[in-house]
């Protein structure tokens, strides 16, 4: 358990103190400022004319979190980019191989390394609630669920990210190999829908991403919505483990 | 302390180590020589746990690498040739990254005496970044010891190194020996071996192909180095001692190789040219010399 927390603390560290973690901070901050006040207006323009506030909460919180995952799908691939292909370009993964700690040890660290730092850019957009109490009383329960299940989607890139990186050491092929991943399993299910009702449009929508983030996020957490994300999450998890086990036979 | 058994290491068709096998005993030093490709580096990795073995064993204080890596490898340090170093941290925060993943319990002492050891205590506050090559060395270094440990395996600790810091590892690598602790070094360069090892091992195309003791695998006397003063005529007069195969003339130094142990012989013939100096040992550099031709001719 211990070399897990670690490496997380080492990654996220890496973070603090090298350009890319803060260049992705500050854009994911300044688009999300952006956004939350085009959001903003586009609901208050709307709200006056039709004269309610029914469903604000859901309004300014969905849209914004809907805006978000598409910086969230161009930025984790960066953040995530250098975590194991860095490692082996600059062969410093040869201290985690030789040091007793296991593979898994090694891909978890990682990930939560990784996610920390989501976290920490997450968390510079807490002025939206804050200001949302501020001003009036919006919907806490539909709050929690955006926040829960963006928070789950960033963890499903950045897994994707993680594996991508573990299978190169060059860092642009890692970041070209987890964007178009996270994206394909992103939109999958609009080729779903392309096909119409059948059973392949319906197993197409299952597995992408968008379907399960659009209900999570309506402020209805099912089961199945977790499930699907964790599993995408242990999917990737175990596949990255594989490739750093198979680090140590070549 | 370290049993290596019918080693063997492939990557599709080809055979980077062949069937290799040793044993170092617990306080040797032992040097691996050999040439560039010769599977040096491969064999240090298998024991160190980074690189796993198409068949064979290695152990470690009688512990499988294969089936149990995470006891050999808290018990055995290794530093490869190009140092694992994240470049963007200080050289303490690494060293003390490295003490936390090889289970020091007092990660903060054994930083310092780690860095104290390879005289790093100056720069630890740098970036890693910012160190020249000789103190990324020494960097890498400290990361192999920082946990004290039994066994190390050094892949080259002094390749890229000017004279005075080769010296500098030199004498660290001898006051990390003593005491009994183990150690397996490669380097290139044979000096290195004879003032610091024990028992040298040769390596070529990924097989042994000696192993011995420093003293009886250079004191063989096959070779006889003269130097006279009056160099005229010498050379017909030295080819015709019995048992010389061959002379070699450079200026006033003569290179003889002899069929066995004709030193009195040759200096007898010698003195007439006014003998200065007669060097009767085999320098590791022609074993080395030696074995490798015959391996090529093989």
């Amino acid at each position: 358990m211990k070399p897990i927390l670690f490496i997380a603390k080492r990654e996220l560290g890496g973070y603090l103190t090298g350009p890319i973690g803060w260049i992705c901070l500050v854009v994911f901050t300044l688009i999300a400022a952006l956004f939350f006040n085009v959001t903003l207006v586009q609901i208050a323009n709307q709200g006056m004319q039709l004269g309610m506030e029914e469903g604000l909460t859901e309004g300014v919180v969905q849209g914004f979190f809907g805006n978000l995952t598409v910086i969230g799908l161009l930025l984790v691939p960066a953040v995530t980019m250098g975590l194991v292909a860095q490692d082996r370009r600059e062969r410093s993964i040869e201290l985690l191989l030789t040091s007793p700690v296991s593979s898994l040890q090694i891909t978890l660290g990682k990930f939560f390394g990784a996610l920390a730092f989501v976290l920490v850019m997450i968390s510079t957009t807490f002025y939206v609630p804050a200001m949302m109490y501020w001003m009036g009383e919006p919907d806490s329960g539909v709050m929690l669920a955006s926040y829960a299940s963006f928070t789950l989607l960033m963890a499903v890139f950045v897994a994707i990210g993680l594996f991508a990186s573990s299978t190169t050491d060059n860092q642009l092929v890692a970041l070209a190999m987890s964007f178009s991943l996270s994206l394909i399993l992103w939109i999958i299910g609009w080729f779903g829908s392309a096909l119409g009702e059948g059973s392949l449009g319906t197993i197409l929508a299952h597995i992408s991403m968008l379907t399960h983030f659009d209900t999570m996020s309506g402020g209805v957490v099912h089961l199945n919505d977790a499930v699907y994300f964790s599993s995408m999450i242990l999917f990737f998890l175990f596949a990255t483990t594989q490739r750093v086990e198979a680090l140590r036979w070549r | 302390m370290i049993e290596v058994q019918g080693l063997t290491k492939r990557y599709g068709a080809n055979t980077a180590i062949d069937d290799v096998s040793f044993v170092v005993k617990k306080g040797e030093v032992v040097g691996f020589l050999g040439p560039n490709g010769a599977g040096k580096s491969t064999t240090m990795r298998v024991i160190a746990g980074s690189l796993g073995a198409s068949s064979g064993t290695a152990k470690v204080d009688g512990v499988d690498v294969a089936e149990d890596p995470r006891t050999v490898q808290a018990m055995l340090g290794y530093s490869p040739e190009v140092p694992p170093l994240y470049t963007n941290m200080t050289v303490r925060s690494y060293v003390s990254y490295a003490a936390s993943l090889k289970r020091v319990a007092d990660v903060a002492g054994a930083t310092n005496l780690a860095l104290s050891r390879v005289g790093l205590t100056d720069v630890s506050h740098r970036l890693i970044d910012h160190l020249s090559k000789g103190y990324r060395q020494r960097v890498g270094l400290a990361q192999a010891l920082v946990h004290d440990p039994k066994v190390l395996v050094l892949d080259e600790p002094t390749s890229g190194l000017d004279p005075a810091q080769r010296v500098e590892i030199r004498e660290l690598i001898r006051t990390l020996a003593a005491g009994d602790r183990t150690i397996i070094l490669s380097t290139h360069v044979l000096g290195e071996i004879e003032a610091i090892c024990n028992r040298v091992i040769f390596i070529g195309k990924g097989r042994i192909l000696a192993q011995d003791d420093i003293g009886s695998l250079s004191g063989t006397a096959r070779m006889v180095r003269i130097e006279v003063a009056r160099p005229e005529g010498a050379q017909v007069a030295l080819a015709a001692v019995d048992g010389v195969l061959s002379v070699e003339q450079a200026g006033p130094v003569y290179t003889l190789r002899t069929s066995r142990d004709v030193r009195a012989e040759v200096a007898a013939a010698a003195v007439p040219f006014g003998l200065l100096a007669l060097d009767g040992k085999e320098h590791l550099e022609e074993v080395y010399l030696r074995l490798m031709s015959a391996e090529a001719k093989a």
